[in-house]
């Protein structure tokens, strides 16, 4: 293997798949680091399923091309497949067997898993194996695929939304697992719709809309930018005069002795000019990643007045 | 060792695979033991048809005991069950997942495309071999005891060209398969080609200079040596084993050059 694959897991350059004249993704150019947890957002049709089958070779780029752990997602298919565990995001299940029949299947086809290895999961997910797929509800389906995915502890886990149709416990287990594969040394890249959940886990966040990369961020970072909303309880009313065209601050309401305002960046601006009154409560609400999330979705990042409107 | 891919398939498959080998050993026991019953009635039948018309159906003469195996097993039902048989199975190796969406994991395992169209197509050819294999096994069994007068080469001469029939429409099937992954293109197509040729080959006698369409019909590689009477013609029998190779290589091919679940 080059050199290449020990600090980089995924290497997509000028990535790019039209269906017809129809954009899936245009022009991806993208690095994941080994090791690290990815976070890939975006909204419906924005190009994350097209992006995620590209890598596996289930499509063939219209332009462009891929580099995973090293190889090329073509010629190497067979060595990479062996270190990739996938979650597609449309979960179906070939044949009509039970649970454990279809994971042996797995297990034997990916050179031998230790059975172990599937029953731990099993068994941390909560899922009864020896009920035939096909009747078992989403979520145990999804649970299914998620065992498929990490039973033989892959080196790389491309998941697609694999929170979709967990309940809000196993959404957690299911996080606890990514922060473990990511303490063994496993890359993960996992699409969703909601940064909520990936926040938790991943490193970074890639943001895709429309088919193109939106935005690349640390997590932390993606916070320190984002906008909070706070509210003020003051003695006696005030004017909202006061406070419009302070740095970094909108969307000022002013309602008798309560000011409402969001705020962009840091906080002191305001805070100064709020101590010539007499405060009686102050809240400022988290910095709502989710918020700044849904401004790169929608609008262009400074542009969070639109915000409000789109919840 | 056989690989995990190609049991997988079997499995899956297992229902359909002895479904159609008990009714196809059903529809051989059935007319192999009826030949007794049916001697006596079978020249007021043969009178009462034109000869025409027993030209069409491939029925030489009904009262010998070879032109009574051709006309039941060898002509036309039989073939027609193995080929339905070898396409819907072939319809499952690619098409059929790739439109119900569980060709998305199958193909996640490590296996370069070639290598996984290979694997599905070894699966459905064995199974489509061990069902076609079924009237032979028959066949050689019950004739003796029905006091047919069959060498036992000539039964298998015929067989082993109705497998190779059977390969070859299932070729053809891969083919579309692989190169559409869509069900319905495998169905129509095959299913016309094999009424189409069928026609092709009992219509070319009935035609004046019509004789050529038989060389374009893979019934006729099959069937038009006679081969219940002159037993084996190793070169009939290669054209319908080059036409199952040349699709299934293209079949593997084209897989692997295409969009996968588009
Ligand atoms: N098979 C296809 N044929 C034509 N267009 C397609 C096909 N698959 C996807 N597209 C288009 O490509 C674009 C990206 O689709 P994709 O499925 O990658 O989005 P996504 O980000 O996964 O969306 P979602 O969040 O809904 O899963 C969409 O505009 C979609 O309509
Ligand atoms: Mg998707």
């Amino acid at each position: 293997m080059s050199g290449m694959s020990s600090d980089i897991a995924i290497h997509a350059e000028d990535l790019t798949k039209f269906y017809g004249s129809r954009r899936g993704v245009e022009g991806l150019t993208l690095d994941v680091k080994a090791g690290e947890v990815l976070g890939f957002l975006g909204p419906n049709g924005a190009g994350k399923t097209t992006t995620i089958r590209l890598l596996l070779d289930f499509l063939r780029p219209t332009r462009g091309d891929a580099t995973i752990l090293g190889l090329d997602p073509r010629r190497d298919k067979a060595a990479l497949h062996r270190q990739i565990g996938y979650l597609p995001g449309e979960l179906a299940f070939p044949g009509r067997e039970k649970a454990a029949d279809l994971l042996r299947f797995f297990a034997a086809a990916r050179g031998g898993v230790a059975w172990s290895q599937v029953t731990a999961l099993a068994d941390r997910l909560e899922l009864d194996l020896t009920r035939p797929i096909r009747t078992m509800s989403k979520g145990n389906k999804q649970k299914v695929g998620l065992v498929q995915a990490f039973m033989h502890q892959p080196a790389l886990l491309i998941l697609d939304e694999p929170t979709s149709g967990l309940d809000p416990l196993m959404q957690q287990e299911f996080l606890a697992m990514v922060a473990d594969a990511r303490a063994d040394g496993q890359t993960v890249f996992m699409s969703s719709h909601v940064l909520a959940e990936v926040q938790q886990a991943a490193d970074r966040v890639a943001i895709i809309r429309d088919g193109r990369l939106a935005a690349l961020e640390r997590v932390e970072s993606l916070g320190r930018r984002a906008i909070r909303t706070v509210e003020i309880h003051f003695d006696d009313p005030v004017d909202a005069a006061e406070f419009t065209g302070l740095p970094g601050v909108s969307d000022v309401m002013v309602s008798g002795p309560i000011l409402r305002c969001t705020v962009d960046g840091r906080l002191s601006p305001l805070i100064k000019a709020v101590a010539r009154h007499e405060v009686i409560d102050l809240l400022s609400a988290e910095p709502d990643l989710e918020e700044t999330f849904l401004s790169y979705y929608y609008t262009q990042p400074d542009q969070h007045t639109q915000i409000e409107g789109a919840r | 060792m056989v690989p995990a891919l190609v049991v997988k398939t079997w499995r899956d498959d297992r229902r359909a695979i002895i479904g159609w080998s008990v009714g196809i050993a059903a529809f051989t026991t059935l007319y192999t033991g009826f030949y007794s019953q049916f001697q006596g009635t079978a020249e007021l039948k043969e009178d009462a048809l034109p000869p025409d018309m027993l030209e069409f159906l491939g029925i030489a003469d009904m009262t010998s005991a070879i032109g009574y195996l051709q006309a039941t097993i060898y002509s036309l039902i039989g073939p027609l069950l193995v080929i339905m048989a070898a396409i819907t199975l072939t319809t499952r190796t690619i098409a059929r997942p790739e439109e119900d969406g569980g060709m998305e994991l199958l193909l996640a395992n490590p296996l370069t495309r070639r290598a996984f169209a290979t694997q599905r197509l070894t699966a459905a050819a064995t199974a489509i071999t061990t069902i076609t294999a079924v009237p032979w096994l028959l066949v050689a069994i019950l004739a003796p005891t029905v006091d047919m007068n069959v060498p036992q080469g000539n039964i298998a001469a015929t067989n082993a060209g109705l497998i190779l029939l059977v390969w070859c429409f299932a070729g053809i099937a891969f083919l579309i398969g692989a190169w559409t992954g869509r069900r319905t293109p495998v169905l129509v197509v095959t299913g016309t080609l094999a009424v189409a040729t069928y026609l092709a080959n009992a219509i070319s006698g009935l035609l004046d200079g019509g004789d050529w369409l038989k060389w374009l019909s893979p019934f006729h590689y099959f069937i038009g040596t006679d081969p219940l009477r002159t037993g084996w013609h190793p070169a009939h029998l290669a054209v319908l084993a080059a036409i199952a190779v040349v699709t299934a290589v293209a079949g593997i091919r084209v897989f692997d050059r295409r969009d996968i679940g588009v």
